[in-house]
C-alpha cells in the first residue's frame, strides 16, 4: 500500500447526435467519486465510454495498469472483459430470472470468488425475502438494491453507478442512499457515481468531477472542488462546503446531533446518526449569512468563526461568492454586492458565518 | 377411412414440416441477430430479400427453383459437378424450397423478438462478464423465447399449408414429395370428394393439435422491467 | 373516422365490380380443353375467328378429370374437350351435358427427351438406368397418364421404373418435366411432343399397349343453348380443323364419326 496504484485515467471524445463529449480527467483508485452536472452535460455518455458500450469513442482509457482502450494502437478490451459492476438507473434485471438468479448472474461468472462475503451482501441490502421472486413482483428501491448487489457480486475492479436513486420515490431514495453510505466505509472497489443531485454527491462523494456540455470544467477532491469561486454559473447551485466530522452529542429531547470538524461545531437535525459516528453535512452557499459579530439572540443554532480568503462574482450581478477558511476547512458564502461592501468586508477580515441547523437537514 | 397411401402422406408432411422449421429455426436466429444488431448499409437489402417470399406467389417460387436447379439451370450444373444427385422430386429438394418459402415466417417473428430483447439486458450482461456467446444463450434467447415460438408455430404452420411449391417441384412421388395437400388436390381431381374431405379434416385436426401443442411452450410475457 | 370507414366500403366495392364489359353471350364462349390440346386448340380457334372475327373464344386448359368436376360444380363453359371418353360420359351420366360426346380425334402416347436419341428405344428399354427419371402424367386422374401406365405394365417395367417415376398433375407439366430436363424421359402426347418448344425426339409407345385415347367433346348445359358453341362444335369435326388437328399428331375418326 506505499506506492498509489493508478486509478482510472479517461481521455476520451464522442459524438452521440447534439453532444460533443471531449473528457480529459483522472480518478483514484480508490473511493468514491461523483460526475456531476447539469442534464444534457454528457454524464451518462462518459460512463457508457467508459464502460466500453460506445464503440466509437476515440481516445484512451487505462484502469490501473490495464489499457483498456487506445484507439492509436487500436486496442478496445470488450466490455466483459473489463471488471466492471454497471448499476443503472432504471434497474434492468433480467426478466426471466429470479431476484436468486439476477445475484449469481454475475457471480458465476466471476467464479464465485470467496473474498466476496455474498451473504453478508444480501443480509446488509435486505435482500434475503426476496431471493425466490420474480422480478415484476419487486418495487422501484427493491429492484434497485438487487441491482447494486449484483453489480457487487460479479467481483468488479471498478464500480460505475449511472444515477442510481434518481428514479425512485423520496423513502426508497433515503433508504438506499443510507446504504451507500455504509458501503462507502467498507468499499475496496473505486466507485464512479454519476449524477445529477449535488445531496447526494455531497454525501457520497471522495472526489468530484463537474462536467458541463461535455467537456470537464474541474475535477479534484469533494471540499476544494466545491468551493471554487471560479466556476461556471450552470454549476452555481452545487456550491458549498462539504464539511466532515464526527457526531459528538445527541439531544435526544431536541432531536439535534451535534457535529465536531476542525473549525467548530454544528447543530444539525438528528436523522439515524448515533454517537461517534462519521457523519457528513452540506453547506450552501446561500445558506450562509456573514456577521461582524457574534449575535446570541437569533434562531440560527450555528455561528462559526472564519476568515476571509477571496471574493469573485456569482452568476448574478447582484451577488458574490465569498471562500471562507474555518480552521482549516473551506465554506463558502454567497450574499449580496450590497452586503459586501455595507459591512465594509475585506479579504483577511475575521468575520462569523451563520447557518441555520434546519438549512444543514438536507 | 384412411388408406396406406394417405397416411403415408400425412407422415410425410409432419416430417416435412419439423425438419423444415427446426432448420429454419437454426439459420434463422444468427440471420435475425444480425439484422438485428448490425449497421452494416447491407441490413435493409437482406431484409428485403427476405420477405420477398411473402409476396411472391409460391408457383412463381416453385417454377424458377424447377428451372435453376434444373439440369440446364446455374445451380443445377453446379450439384451436378460436384457430383451430387438433383434436387427436384426429392424430399431434400422439397425441404429447401419449403425453407425459401417459409423463410420470412420464421425470421421476422425472431428479428422482432431480438429488437424487442433490446440493448440494455446485453450491456448489462456485458458488465457482468458474458461474453458474446453466453449473452446470446442466457439473456437473449430466453428473453426471447415467446418470439421463438411464434417463429415456429408460424413457420411449421405454413410449411403444413404448402401446395403452390409443391405442385411445381414435387413431381408428386409416394413417400418422398406426395404431402398431404397434393393428396387431397388428386383426390379432388379425381372426384373423389370424399377422401378429400376426410383427409382436409385430418390435416386440420393434425395442424391444430400440433400448434396447441407449440403454444403451450410458450410463456405469457415476461414482467416488463 | 366515418367518413373514412365509408370510402373504404366504396372502394372494396369498386374493386369488387367486373372491369370487362359483358358481350353479347352469343358471341362469346370459354372452351375447357384437356392440356394435350395446348397449341392445337390454339390453332383451331385462330383459324375459326379468321372466318368469324366477332367471336371472342377463349380457353382454359387444364387436367380432363380437373376440368370435368369444375363444370360439375358450374363453372361457366360452354364445350368440353377431353383428352379421353370417359370423361364427357360421366359428365352425361351425371345429367350435366347439353349433348352427346363426339369424338374428335385419337391421341398418341410418345416417350420424349431432350438428352436421350429415343428414335430407336422400346418402352421396356426404360428399366434401364441411363433413362434416369421418367415422368407421367397423374394415372389417378390424367388420360394420357392412365395410358403411360399400362402401357408400363404391359411392357412388364413397372416394378423396376417405380422408384424413377415423377409425376405430372397433368399432361402439360408432364411434358414440361421433361422439357426442362429435370426428368430424363417423359411419357407424354405427341401432340405436344410436335408442338415442343424445346428440341428432342421421340419414339411411338404402340397403341396396343394402351386403351386407346379416343377424344371427345361435349357441349355443357350452359353450352347448349349457344349458338356459337355449337358452330364451333361443328367446325371442328370440318376438314380444315381435321387437318390442323392431324398435323399435331393425331389420328382423326372417320368421317362424320
Amino acid at each position: 500500500m506505499t506506492e498509489a496504484t493508478p486509478g482510472l485515467a479517461v481521455k476520451l471524445s464522442l459524438r452521440r447526435g447534439a453532444l460533443a463529449l471531449d473528457v480529459d480527467m483522472a480518478l483514484p483508485a480508490r473511493g468514491i467519486t461523483a460526475l456531476f452536472g447539469p442534464s444534457g452535460a454528457g454524464k451518462t455518455a462518459c460512463l457508457r465510454t467508459i464502460a466500453g458500450f460506445e464503440r466509437d469513442s476515440v481516445g484512451s482509457v487505462t484502469f490501473g495498469h490495464a489499457i483498456w482502450q487506445d484507439t492509436a494502437r487500436r486496442i478496445f478490451v470488450p466490455t466483459h472483459r473489463r471488471r466492471l459492476g454497471h448499476v443503472f438507473q432504471e434497474a434492468s434485471l433480467f426478466a426471466h430470472l429470479s431476484v436468486a438468479g439476477n445475484l449469481d448472474y454475475g457471480y458465476r461468472r466471476a467464479g464465485r470468488p470467496e473474498h466476496l462475503d455474498r451473504e453478508g451482501l444480501i443480509e446488509r441490502f435486505g435482500l434475503r425475502p426476496l431471493l425466490e421472486r420474480r422480478v415484476g413482483a419487486l418495487s422501484g428501491g427493491e429492484r434497485q438494491r438487487v441491482s447494486m448487489v449484483r453489480a457487487l457480486l460479479s467481483d468488479p475492479a471498478l464500480l460505475l453507478f449511472d444515477e442510481p436513486l434518481s428514479a425512485l420515490d423520496a423513502a426508497a431514495r433515503t433508504d438506499l442512499l443510507g446504504c451507500l453510505e455504509s458501503l462507502h466505509g467498507t468499499l475496496e472497489t473505486p466507485m464512479i457515481y454519476v449524477s445529477h443531485n449535488i445531496d447526494e454527491v455531497a454525501r457520497l462523494a471522495d472526489h468530484i468531477v463537474l462536467l458541463e456540455a461535455g467537456h470537464v470544467v474541474a475535477q479534484g477532491d469533494l471540499q476544494s472542488t466545491l468551493t471554487r469561486v471560479d466556476l461556471p454559473p450552470a454549476l452555481g447551485e452545487a456550491l458549498g462546503a462539504v464539511i466532515e466530522g464526527e457526531a459528538v452529542g445527541l439531544d435526544a429531547h431536541d432531536q439535534l446531533v451535534e457535529l465536531a470538524f476542525p473549525g467548530g461545531r454544528l447543530w444539525l437535525p438528528h436523522r439515524q446518526e448515533t454517537l461517534g459516528q462519521k457523519v457528513r453535512c452540506r453547506v450552501a452557499a446561500r445558506d450562509v449569512v456573514l456577521l461582524r459579530q457574534p449575535e446570541a439572540a437569533t434562531s440560527a443554532l450555528n455561528q462559526i468563526r472564519c476568515r476571509i480568503v477571496a471574493m469573485a462574482d456569482a452568476d448574478h450581478a447582484s451577488q458574490c461568492l465569498v471562500r471562507l477558511d474555518a480552521g482549516g476547512s473551506a465554506l463558502l458564502a454567497r450574499i449580496t454586492r450590497r452586503s459586501w461592501h455595507h459591512l465594509s468586508l475585506s479579504p483577511g477580515d475575521e468575520v462569523w458565518a451563520q447557518v441555520k441547523a434546519v438549512a444543514l437537514g438536507a | 377411412m384412411f388408406s396406406a397411401q394417405d397416411l403415408q402422406a400425412l407422415w410425410l408432411t409432419l416430417r416435412l414440416a419439423s425438419v423444415v422449421t427446426l432448420l429454419l429455426l437454426l439459420l434463422g436466429c444468427p440471420l435475425a441477430w444480425w439484422l438485428t444488431h448490425t449497421s452494416s448499409r447491407w441490413r435493409r437489402p437482406v431484409a428485403a430479400l427476405v420477405a420477398l417470399p411473402l409476396v411472391l406467389p409460391p408457383t412463381v417460387l416453385g417454377f424458377y427453383l424447377l428451372m435453376l436447379w434444373g439440369p440446364e439451370g446455374a445451380v443445377g450444373r453446379l450439384i451436378a459437378a460436384a457430383g451430387l444427385s438433383a434436387l427436384p422430386f426429392t424430399f431434400r429438394g422439397l425441404v429447401v424450397a419449403s425453407m425459401l418459402y417459409s423463410l420470412p415466417f420464421v425470421v421476422q417473428p425472431l428479428h422482432n423478438a431480438f429488437e424487442a430483447v433490446g440493448e440494455r439486458p446485453l450491456e448489462l450482461a456485458s458488465s457482468l462478464g458474458a461474453g458474446p456467446w453466453d449473452r446470446f444463450f442466457t439473456v437473449a434467447l430466453p428473453l426471447a423465447w415467446p418470439g421463438v415460438i411464434t417463429a415456429a408455430v408460424l413457420g411449421f404452420a405454413h410449411t403444413v399449408g404448402e401446395f403452390g411449391v409443391v405442385l411445381m417441384i414435387g413431381g408428386n412421388i409416394p413417400g418422398q414429395t406426395r404431402v398431404l395437400s397434393m393428396r387431397i388436390y388428386d383426390h379432388v381431381q379425381a372426384g373423389e370428394y370424399h377422401q378429400a374431405n376426410v383427409l382436409s379434416l385430418c390435416l386440420l385436426v393434425v395442424s391444430f393439435a400440433a400448434l396447441l401443442a407449440m403454444t403451450l411452450l410458450r410463456p405469457r410475457r415476461y414482467a416488463r422491467d | 373516422m366515418k367518413r373514412f370507414l365509408i370510402s373504404c366500403l366504396l372502394a372494396c366495392a369498386a374493386l369488387l365490380q367486373p372491369w370487362s364489359k359483358a358481350s353479347a353471350e352469343d358471341q362469346h364462349i370459354t372452351i375447357a380443353a384437356a392440356a394435350d390440346l395446348h397449341d392445337a386448340m390454339d390453332k383451331l380457334i385462330a383459324s375459326y375467328r379468321r372466318n368469324h372475327p366477332g367471336a371472342t373464344l377463349e380457353v382454359v386448359y387444364g387436367a380432363s378429370g380437373m376440368l370435368l368436376n369444375q363444370i360439375e360444380q358450374g363453372a361457366p363453359f360452354e364445350l368440353f374437350f377431353s383428352a379421353d371418353s370417359s370423361y364427357p360420359q360421366q359428365l352425361v351420366a351425371h345429367g350435366k351435358a347439353g349433348g352427346t360426346p363426339v369424338p374428335y380425334a385419337m391421341g398418341h402416347l410418345v416417350m420424349w427427351s431432350a438428352s436421350i436419341d429415343m428414335s430407336q428405344v422400346k418402352v421396356a428399354d426404360l428399366s434401364q438406368q441411363r433413362f434416369g427419371r421418367i415422368a407421367i402424367a397423374n394415372p389417378q386422374h390424367a388420360p394420357y397418364g392412365k395410358r403411360a401406365e399400362q402401357a408400363l405394365h404391359a411392357a412388364g417395367v413397372w416394378d423396376a421404373v417405380q422408384a424413377r417415376l415423377v409425376y405430372g398433375e397433368n399432361i402439360a407439366q408432364t411434358a414440361q418435366f421433361a422439357q426442362s430436363g429435370n426428368a430424363t424421359v417423359g411419357l407424354i402426347a405427341e401432340s405436344l411432343a410436335k408442338a415442343s418448344p424445346v428440341k428432342g425426339s421421340y419414339a411411338l409407345v404402340p397403341a396396343t399397349m394402351h386403351e386407346p385415347l379416343k377424344q371427345s367433346f361435349v357441349l355443357t348445359q350452359r353450352g347448349a343453348g349457344n349458338a356459337l358453341a355449337k358452330d364451333f362444335a361443328s367446325y371442328v369435326q370440318s376438314p380444315p380443323a381435321r387437318a390442323i388437328l392431324a398435323g399435331y399428331g393425331f389420328s382423326l375418326p372417320g368421317a362424320g364419326h
